[in-house]
């Protein structure tokens, strides 16, 4: 089992988020804090949990105090002895303090830098405490580090320079991500305009060639590590398996059954913690398995697929279809989009997600 | 009633010069409807009507009036306003003695006017000069005037100036419609002959037939044979619009109204034929009768394929009420299974097209009109086709002929050179021009009426600032130097986009196909080159870029159920395209071909 944990209080808000946030109150994150433990308490029902991760808004905007209220409410929980425990953390907040109260509990910082350029970090309300950054490397081994790209006139040179920064402090890990406008956001209200998608892709393949020539493995499509060092939560995802979501707009997937928790704070505080609920059919189950399966770049599993949900994968008509037009690939044990396909994977994705496999 | 007291006429009018609304002050005036009954422009009772402004079908209603101590009944026959109906029109004319000719006091003659007026001296029409709207701020009557009677030979006297919306002149009108008009000259005594000049489907009564009794009298029972088509039928109904329907007795000469004989279908009893008894046959039938010939023709299919037979249904149900409309199967490698269909002009096939949409809900591609092309092939043989796909080879085509239209194109004198050069463009050939006045010229061409049904009414708008009101005479068939030019996506030849075009037009017009398909068909997964070819000539070619990003980059926090919504979405706009082999093609695409820039 694995639980994902919302923090959704920020010291400030980025000009693309569109994740369940506001700014940090500290009577409200009290108050928080006391209904996401009656949330678990009501709905986690012990089981063992092999990776955990406390994302946001930006969980290490809390204080001292309420990261520790945080971390006993953690406590609780059932971890396996090599659980995988990740918090999303800003440069700033990583003052030597929380440095060791979060390598108590956790063991995985996922730093959020996006870009090292002055311009753009002011451009995206963000900054960076590059102090802080390198006694994080000092403090943990398993660090993920998020990279955007794509921004307003930007340049394949501007992107060397912040992959080159990057890589420089050797994280096991790196997420990078093509800045996307989506509505309700800063950037969305003030018409930011993007690159256009030939340079958005000349710079995803960019990323690739670097990445993979400093030892990275590309392992979903937008994720890249170092040998061992994979995302284990997720990879609980993009193998359709079972999570908790706890907290304001966490997603869960427990019994077949997708839930979303609702985003609205007040409700929240009441204790009104789920919005929606959707039990899955078998077809959207093999659906999902698709669309979440085939973002990893070895895609799916043909035995792990068989034992799942006692069908092969390749007497599925969709699959066949698009094994012939080589838009998919395979070998002995795997079926995976063809790289050149990779980073327009929606084309293939949207053939998959109404497909009928026979079943119920 | 006495037949010296009945008087029939028509309004005639350019469109927007306010007919309906006249028409709607005269039925308040006599009394027909009172002021809360008037839905605004009684008489444009569809939808679509009253959105464009025009009339489609015909309708005629009753009105009583009395004048110096005489009771009269007036009918009025109110008429489409549009060329593609100009054959309706001609017919309700013939069934009136009178007509009121309304033109606008601000907007003066334009191309319909004159059509309309041809129309009624044709028919031996009494006609009525009426100068409407004149409460408009920019209203000049004395130009107007001075139009009606240098263009038409109306004297200064005979002009009735109205205002259909503060209801001035409106009863001078009437009157002097009872003056002037004569009234019918039939003989009640004869043997019966009846002009059908409209007829619509009714669900429970099956068709019926709009009326003029011309000579004789007609009763519930008669046995009635239609002179044209010889078909016969039993009265079961007979009555007048007043405007609601009366049912009565008989009708007698002079009188309009509408019978009902238990008749499926709308072309057993075609607009024009004559109505006679079976047992007491006329020995003449009314001149004037010919069956209405589609001019325009295109592929209409279903964006969804499933909803073919939907499609015919709709078509079938458009049919009962429209003897013009024609369509029979038709299979696109394309496109797969719809219908090719006739037209009067683009009028009709536009307002055909939408009422499918919006009537019968049904997501439509149309392909690009096509005309009527006469091939004569080598061996002799003639064929007539109304779609490029039928083109023979080119080796056994001897010739090819198209049909030609005569223009009256209105316009101030200001915009004769741009009138002049997109003539030019469009293969026109420069007859003359008339001066109205000084300031407004009539222009005639002749064009190919291939060239009218892509873009001319809105290139001509475009370059007139709409000032430019156009008609057309269609005046026969004349040779052309015509090419067929298909249109290549990916290397394989898409059926629905080929176009037949004159040699000296076709790298142009190839060139602005290609550019415009390319703006259109969003990227796939693989490169796509687009061609124009003649035979296995490449005139043009452009390519579509591989599609480059299209993914849910970010796909953390688990929030699966977002996503998936992401992906439907982009999968439901996905339906509005065809796969043409293994190009997604949107529906708009093929009517390409319309949407072309020229430069």
């Amino acid at each position: 089992m694995s639980i994902y944990i919302h923090i959704p209080f920020c010291t400030q808000i980025c000009s693309y988020c569109d994740f369940p946030k506001v700014l940090k109150n500290e009577k409200l994150i009290d108050k928080y804090l006391i209904s996401l433990e009656k949330e678990i308490q009501e709905k986690y029902k012990n089981e063992v949990v092999s990776t955990l991760y406390i994302g946001g808004g930006t969980p290490t905007s809390l204080s001292l105090k309420q990261l520790t209220t945080l971390f006993k409410i953690i406590e609780k929980i059932n971890l396996s002895k090599d659980a995988e425990v990740t918090i999303e953390a800003n440069t700033e907040d990583l003052t030597i303090e929380k440095l060791k109260l979060l390598k108590k509990y956790v063991n995985r910082l996922s730093i959020g830098i996006q870009t090292f350029n002055a311009t753009r970090l002011k451009e995206l309300n963000r900054k960076i405490n590059i102090n802080n950054l390198k006694n994080a490397f000092k403090h943990f081994d398993n660090i993920n580090i998020d990279l955007m790209y794509g921004f307003k006139s930007q340049t394949i040179l501007d992107l060397k320079e912040d992959l080159e920064k990057i890589i420089k402090l050797k994280p096991a890990h790196i997420s990078t991500y093509s800045l996307i406008i989506e509505p309700n956001t800063l950037f969305y209200i003030n018409k930011y305009n993007k690159i256009d998608e030939d340079l958005d892709r000349k710079m995803y393949d960019h990323i690739i060639k670097v990445l993979k020539q400093n030892g990275y493995n590309h392992y979903e499509i937008s994720n890249f590590a170092k040998e061992k060092f994979e995302s284990r939560h997720n990879l609980v995802y993009w193998n359709n398996e079972n999570y908790y979501g706890f907290g304001l707009g966490a997603s869960g997937y427990l019994k077949n059954t997708r839930y979303e928790n609702t985003r609205s704070l007040t409700n929240y505080l009441n204790g009104k913690y789920i919005m929606n609920k959707h039990k899955l059919t078998q077809n959207e189950t093999i659906q999902n398995e698709f669309m979440l399966g085939f973002r990893k770049v070895n895609g799916i599993n043909k035995i792990e697929f068989k034992e799942k949900y006692n069908i092969n994968i390749d007497d599925i008509k969709e699959i066949k279809e698009l094994l012939k037009l080589n838009l998919l690939l395979e070998n002995q044990t795997n079926i995976y989009i063809n790289p050149n396909y990779l980073y327009t994977s929606n084309e293939i994705l949207i053939r998959l997600i109404d497909l009928d496999a026979g079943l119920c | 009633m006495k037949q010296e007291n009945i008087r029939n006429f028509s309004i005639i009018a350019h469109i927007d010069h306010g007919k309906s609304t006249i028409a709607d002050r005269i039925l308040e005036l006599t009394g027909a409807i009172t002021e809360r009954e008037m839905k605004d422009q009684l008489l444009d009772s569809m939808e679509l009507e009253r959105e464009r402004g025009i009339t489609i079908k015909l309708n005629a209603v009753q009105l009583k009036y009395n004048y110096k101590n005489n009771d009269y009944i007036m009918h009025l026959i109110d008429t489409p306003g549009h060329v593609d109906f100009s054959y309706e029109v001609s017919r309700s004319l013939a069934a009136c003695e009178g007509a009121v000719l309304v033109v606008d006091a601000a907007q003066g003659i334009e191309a319909q006017t004159l059509a309309n007026v041809y129309l009624a001296l044709e028919n031996d029409l009494t006609i009525i000069p009426v100068i409407n709207k004149i409460d408009l701020p920019n209203a000049d009557v004395p130009k107007v005037k001075q139009e009606l009677i240098s263009t038409l030979g109306f004297s200064e006297e005979e002009i009735i100036l109205t205002s259909a919306k503060t209801g001035e002149g409106i009863k001078e009108l009437i009157e002097t419609i009872i003056e002037k008009v004569p009234a019918p000259s039939g003989n009640p005594n004869d043997k019966l002959r009846a002009l059908v000049f409209d007829s619509f489907f009714d669900p429970y009564r099956g068709v019926v037939a709009l009326v003029r009794i011309v000579d004789g009298k007609i009763k519930v029972k008669d046995k009635i044979k239609l002179m044209a088509s010889g078909a016969t039928h039993d009265v079961t109904e007979l009555g007048i619009n007043s405007p609601k329907q009366q049912i009565k007795e008989y009708l007698t000469a002079g009188e309009v109204g509408y019978i009902c004989g238990s008749i499926k279908s709308i072309s057993d009893i075609k607009v024009g034929d004559t109505i006679t008894l079976e047992n007491n046959p006329a020995t003449e039938k009314l001149p004037g009768y010919k069956p209405m010939k589609p001019m325009v023709f295109c592929g209409l299919y279903p964006v969804e394929s499933n909803r073919y037979t939907d499609l015919r249904e709709a078509l079938e149900k458009l049919k009962l009420n429209d003897a013009a409309l024609e369509f029979i199967p038709e299979t696109s490698e394309a496109l797969g299974f719809g219908f090719r269909c006739g037209f009067l002009g683009l009028l009709h096939m536009e307002i055909i097209e939408e009422r499918i949409e919006r009537e019968f809900n049904i997501d439509l591609i149309a392909t690009s009109p096509s005309v009527i092309y006469k091939i004569t092939k080598t061996d002799g043989e003639i064929i007539n086709i109304d779609s490029p796909s039928k083109m023979p080879d080119r080796q056994k085509i001897k010739l090819i002929e198209e049909p030609y239209i005569r223009t009256n194109i209105y316009v101030p004198s200001e915009y004769i050179g741009q009138i002049m050069e997109l003539c030019q463009n469009k293969r026109g050939t420069y007859i003359n021009m008339e001066y109205i006045t000084a300031e407004r010229v009539n222009i005639h061409y002749e064009i190919p009426l291939s060239e009218i049904v892509y873009d001319f009414f809105d290139k001509l708008k475009g370059v007139t600032r709409g000032y430019a009101s156009f008609d057309y005479d269609l005046i026969g068939y004349k040779p052309s130097d015509l090419v067929k030019m298909d249109i290549l996506l990916n290397g394989k030849s898409i059926d629905a986009l080929s176009l037949i075009v004159h040699k000296d037009f076709a790298y142009k017009r190839g060139k602005a196909i290609v550019e415009s398909l390319r703006k259109l068909i969003p990227r796939q997964l693989f490169e796509v080159p687009i061609q124009a070819v003649i035979g296995s000539k490449v005139i043009s070619r452009t390519d579509i870029k591989a599609l480059r990003k299209n993914v849910l980059a970010k796909c953390y926090g688990g929030d699966i159920t977002r996503k998936r919504k992401l992906l439907e979405k982009q999968k439901e706009g996905k339906k509005r395209m065809k796969m043409v082999g293994n190009v997604e093609v949107p529906s708009e695409a093929f009517l390409a071909v319309l949407s072309m820039e020229e430069e």
